[in-house]
């Protein structure tokens, strides 16, 4: 996202330092790594400094009650997704896990553990790939949970979670196995990666974005705690944060998308004769995307609008992010021909970044499908 | 001890800006400020003391080919790039992303046909959030009292219209925003672009917010009344059905003649004192009143509905005790109907046919100038947005809507004209005549 195109309001962000220590971070130790990052180095130092630095928790609300700003944490995202991609979607993680903590309200996940969270100290994920497809009608929930003496016991196995290590945590949600009648619910706690229990299993090799610390998470009797217990039952406090949790991943693909465009731009002068041949050119990626950015910040200025309609923009929004990252990435492969073919060129790697944007949940496919739920008139059945 | 001077020479060299050359047959920048240190040649080493043996550390090719690179101004290069865009547009003569029309009611299958009868070539494209097959809605109204079987009402598939007229119809597709800067409009099954934009996706039938979608039929597209038929079943073999309608305006006036005709029985409720209050002066009322006095029609004037909700199997029992072995396990329970002012009504079914409002989503997305609906020119039936014109249900023309369908295939003919450049047809506003459809005794109001 590139500040000098923006809408005036929108190019100055709410504290430029944050931007301009996510900028360093990203153009300094972040660039030289991408690399290896895409081919499985996972990033604990770079992640924690970007914490640190506030990266991951301007859109939390302040202990003084200032609302949080979601533009900033996108804008942030974006800095460094531009870089490198995985880089951006593991900041997803952490932010969402954060938001998950906060929106808990329970005092076990608010105080010292939040704490460290926004200080970097820790870092968490997200397993709600699942239960977002659950809730649109895709797939069923994966883990069960049977209610017990001051909790509850886990079970179940959760294929892909990212941004975690063994001493990490990440949001989840389950099924609770009620006997008899009465509605069925499902209550969303945090999972501690450490705990008895759960077991963290590599996966298969993908063709891209490996250091993003993702395993398949194995539950055998996990006991999940009040203290761990982010909302029971969980869907009011999905349909509160739902609209945050998918327009702050509008961050990783902003800053795919423009980085294609700059390194699209990079080869102008020299190859513009022939480049102009080509459909998708930058200025027209540009103008698309800038228009594209002005939307999601807008949509930024109110992640806690729980209406139809809001939230109908915001997964359009997700959708024009992934769909603009395929175009984008694919364009500026061929505007750079052989060199952005290259096995180290950011070039190709990035096309693999925007085809796990697209596939990612909600993948393109899946937030078509919920629009036109959400779109559908209601009528007796 | 002397300090051996530095050579001016050198020092110039030392402090000479930091240089960059391009490899001619790959592209690869040697920056001599980060130098090339996986070919042994450290960071500040100029080009001009790499060796000759040195190669291209991507593409394999000499020094030789490399050249002084100095890397363009952005601005410069925008620049160019936007005169190549020009040059790209204006020399072609029709782009090919053509006319995409939302809607596939009469109002947008009538401009398709427009269209195509004036240009044989150009693309259309139709999105549509129901299926598209071609129908007549007046006859929503009085299907029951023709005995037109539900399958007969569709006079031409949507595929078949399709066909016909060579246009690409995606049915079941939810139009999402108009992207206007780029022409897109974004819909559930990908991104369209358009040359021509045509909003025709009519309007939606209006919810009190007090009644609940899922407990509440409204009937203003050929879907919706295809279930509901269903839902009824045939009066004549698994009875017949009580039925409320809220709202006596045309619409539910219309069907609650249909429904009786078919042997429901039928409560019509109005906040206003009489049927078709709108047409007070030509007493429209008291004629469709004086029409329905043999049928089992109840009218019930000047009551607002305040609540609808599907009664529990034991709650009712006490409003309708029936004889023990009648409620059989599967049955669906009745709806309670309150009004504001405290009176009950018991239902299998309601139809709330409370006016209809354009929705407001694209219009919204495009910035388009709004009245109540689309606001178009009264002559051109243009929207705010020259490539977005508008007709049909979803329109007001100075902030009027004209929701009936003699003044559509007009508009169909004037924006078709426009948009296959053909002589212009202006529009002309006409006042309307209603046939009220209420088959005992059809009424002609002005």
């Amino acid at each position: 996202m590139n500040a000098a195109d923006l809408p005036p309001e929108l190019a100055q962000p709410a504290t430029p330092g944050l931007m301009d220590a996510v900028r360093s971070i990203a153009q300094g130790s972040l660039a030289g790594r991408a690399y290896a990052i895409d081919r499985g180095a996972y990033p604990v130092d770079l992640l924690k400094q970007l914490a640190a630095a506030g990266a991951m928790s301007a859109h939390l609300e302040k202990a003084d009650g200032t609302p949080g700003d979601y533009g900033l944490a996108i804008l942030a995202m974006a800095e460094a997704a531009k870089v490198c991609g995985a880089t951006g979607f593991m900041m997803w993680c952490q932010c969402v896990a954060g938001l998950y903590l906060q929106a808990s309200g329970n005092p076990g996940l608010t105080g010292e553990r939040l704490a460290r969270h926004v200080r970097g100290e820790t870092l968490g994920g997200t397993g709600l790939s699942n239960p977002m497809k659950s809730f649109a009608q895709i797939e069923s929930l994966l883990l069960k949970a049977t209610p017990v003496d001051g909790g509850y016991v886990v079970n179940g196995v959760l294929p892909w979670v990212s941004n975690l290590a063994p001493d990490h945590y990440f949001g989840a949600i389950a099924a609770v196995q009620t006997d008899g009648p009465g509605a069925s619910r499902e209550m969303m706690f945090m999972l501690r990666c450490n705990a008895p229990g759960v077991t963290l299993k590599t996966c298969p090799e993908f063709s891209g974005m490996e250091g993003t610390g993702t395993f398949s998470v194995h539950c055998k009797d996990l006991f999940v705690g009040a203290d761990d217990i982010v909302a029971d039952p969980a869907k009011p406090t999905i349909a509160r944060i739902r609209g945050g949790f998918v327009l702050l991943q509008c961050g990783i693909a902003a800053g795919i998308i423009q980085g294609a465009i700059d390194s699209m731009w990079a080869v102008e002068g020299q190859l513009g004769h022939v480049n102009q041949f080509l459909e998708d050119r930058p200025a027209d990626l540009q103008a698309e995307f800038d228009a594209l950015a002005g939307r999601i910040l807008k949509l930024a200025e109110t992640p806690f609008d729980t209406s139809t309609d809001y939230f109908i923009d915001v997964l359009d929004a997700r959708a024009h992010g992934a769909e603009l990252c395929l175009r984008a990435a694919n364009s500026a492969l061929m505007h750079q021909g052989a060199r952005g073919y290259l096995m180290g060129s950011e070039v190709q790697r990035r096309v693999r970044e925007a085809q796990f944007v697209a596939i990612v949940t909600p993948a393109i496919k899946h937030l078509r499908k919920e629009i036109a739920r959400l779109s559908a008139e209601e009528m007796p059945a | 001890m002397t300090l051996q001077p530095t050579p001016v020479s050198a020092a110039v060299q030392t402090l000479a800006p930091w240089q960059s050359y391009i490899c001619h047959a790959c592209g690869y920048i040697y920056n001599e400020a980060e130098g090339d240190p996986d070919s042994g040649l450290a960071a500040g080493t100029r080009f001009c003391d790499i060796p000759e043996d040195w190669a291209c550390p991507l593409c394999g090719v000499t020094k030789s080919d490399f050249a002084l690179y100095e890397a363009p101004s952005l601005d410069a290069l925008r620049a160019q790039a936007s005169d190549c865009a020009t040059a790209a547009w204006t020399n072609t003569s029709r782009s090919a992303h053509g006319v995409v029309i939302v809607g596939a009611g009469r109002a947008g299958w009538q401009l398709a046909e427009a269209v195509r009868a004036r240009d044989s070539a150009i693309p259309i494209t139709i999105v549509t959030a129901c299926a598209g097959d071609v129908y007549d809605k007046p006859l929503l109204s009085v299907a029951l009292a023709r005995r037109i079987a539900p399958e007969k009402l569709i006079k031409e598939t949507g595929v078949a219209a399709a066909r016909r007229l060579k246009l690409r119809l995606l049915p079941h597709t939810h139009a999402v925003r108009i992207c206007k800067e780029t022409r897109q409009l974004r819909t559930t099954r990908g991104t369209l672009r358009y040359d021509q934009l045509v909003l025709a996706h009519g309007a939606k039938a209006l919810l009190p917010p007090a009644l609940p979608a899922a407990l509440c039929w409204r009937i203003n597209h050929l879907g919706a009344y295809l279930k509901l038929r269903e839902a009824l079943g045939d009066a004549a073999t698994t009875g017949p059905k009580d039925l409320l309608i809220v709202g006596a305006g045309l619409i539910g006036s219309e069907l609650a003649n249909d429904l009786a005709l078919g042997g429901h029985r039928v409560t019509l409720l109005d906040v206003q004192g009489e049927p078709l209050a709108r047409w007070h002066a030509a007493q429209a009322g008291s004629q469709v009143l004086q029409a329905w006095k043999d049928l089992p029609i109840r009218f019930v004037g000047g009551v607002k509905v305040a609540n609808v909700e599907r009664l529990a199997l034991n709650a009712e029992r006490l409003w309708h005790p029936q004889p023990a072995g009648t409620a059989c396990a599967g049955q669906t329970t009745r709806l309670r109907i309150t009004t504001e002012c405290g009176q009950h009504f018991a239902a299998d079914e309601v139809i709330v046919a409370a006016g209809l409002q354009t929705p407001s989503r694209l219009a919204r997305s495009a910035n388009l100038a709004w009245a109540d609906g689309i606001a178009v020119d009264p002559h051109t039936l243009r929207t705010s947005d020259e490539r977005i014109h508008a007709m049909g249900d979803c329109v007001t023309l100075d902030g009027q809507a004209s929701r009936f369908i003699e003044p559509i295939f007009r508009q169909a003919t004037t924006i078709a004209a426009t948009i296959t450049a053909c002589a212009p047809v202006p529009y002309e506003v006409r006042p309307t005549i209603v046939r009220v459809k209420t088959t005992s005794l059809p009424l002609t109001l002005h």
